[in-house]
């Protein structure tokens, strides 16, 4: 009876501790995943975003430097960028000046992992039409981790082969009203358009276009030419030039996406500014 | 669990303990290279885009 009992409790033992192991083994291993969304897939990301930064800056410098006589191109139209292939440069200032990253063409998650990702089908930098790129927000360098910190009039510079394209936050939902007063607070604003047109209804088709928006994910037309206007309202000239940032919201989940709207406000050809540095003192960010 | 993986370890305590750490590092291993890339795709905040 006495070693039956003893068999029992140390069967009973044995179970408990076997679970015991296998949950502390389980939370180790969750912890291990976290380790890895956060900082393994950064580390791979920064890795292939070298190598796209390096193809990038060859294709621009390459052809150039073979034809150093060649006169000045005329205006050449922006050819359509191969899917991944990293065709131009994100820069946000006010996340410091080190912020930096290739856009690759596509918005699969191939094109993400490498860097943001340019909407295949919306305008390229520059144009008029609005200029599509999502980035992640969390783990794979998390390019878009702050666009809920940026204000109205913050910097976002595209940069191509040939130019830096220089777009500033639109006015935040409760500053349009009366952007024009607001806008002086500070003369980076001076030319950032509200867009609305105080004379159309619901003022113009650019009535819900401001600087930031929570939004459900079937609002593909938030990359349209005219955002939110999918029946896209004018003609590609009269169209604003803008750009429009996407990532997820929340932070950790999808049942949403957070949007950011700029427009475009300066053109400074690389001739003109050489460099990113020099351009971040003409365009009066602090460098 | 662990107490009888290490009863059935063959050899003495140092190849034990050898093979024990070889053994961390395989699982490990195929965790962040198989597993985690598997996995991780899955997760809601991949959803950027719309």
């Amino acid at each position: 009876m006495g070693s039956r009992q003893r068999q029992r409790t140390s069967a009973l033992v044995v179970v408990v501790r076997t679970f015991g192991e296998l949950m502390i083994t389980l939370g180790i291993v969750v912890l291990l995943f976290v380790v890895y969304t956060l900082y393994v897939t950064d580390v791979i990301a920064a890795k292939k975003q070298d190598s796209i930064n390096d193809e990038l800056e060859q294709s621009w410098t390459g052809p150039v430097a073979e034809q150093p006589s060649q006169p000045k191109k005329q205006a050449k139209r922006p050819a359509k960028p191969q899917q991944g292939s990293g065709f131009a440069r994100i820069y946000i200032p006010s996340f410091g000046t080190d912020f930096q990253f290739v856009i690759v063409e596509g918005v699969g998650s191939d094109e993400l992992e490498v860097g943001p990702g340019h909407y295949p089908d919306t305008a390229l930098p520059g144009q008029p039409g609005n200029v599509g790129i999502a980035g992640h927000r969390i783990g794979k360098g998390a390019p878009f981790n702050d666009l809920d910190k940026l204000n109205s009039c913050d910097a976002i510079v595209l940069e191509t082969e040939t130019d830096f394209f220089v777009y500033r936050v639109m006015p935040m939902p409760e500053e349009v009203a009366d952007w024009n007063t607001v806008k002086r607070r500070d003369p980076r604003c001076a030319r950032v358009p509200s867009l609305r047109q105080p004379n159309q209804p619901e003022g113009g088709p650019y009535s819900r276009t401001v600087g930031r928006r929570i939004v459900t994910p079937d609002r593909g037309d938030a990359v349209a030419p005219v955002p939110y206007r999918p029946d896209n309202p004018l003609p590609k000239a009269q169209q604003a030039s803008l750009v429009t940032l996407t990532t997820c919201h929340p932070e950790y989940g999808n049942s949403e996406r957070m949007i950011v709207h700029g427009a475009l406000v300066n053109q400074v050809p690389k001739q003109q500014a050489g460099s990113y540095q020099t351009l971040l003192g003409m365009i009066g960010e602090p460098v | 669990m662990y107490g009888w993986i290490w009863r059935h370890l063959p050899g003495p305590l140092v190849v034990r303990l050898f093979t024990a750490i070889a053994l961390i590092i395989t699982i490990v291993a195929v965790l962040l290279f198989v597993v985690f890339p598997w996995l991780e795709p899955q997760l809601p905040f991949n959803d950027v885009s719309v």
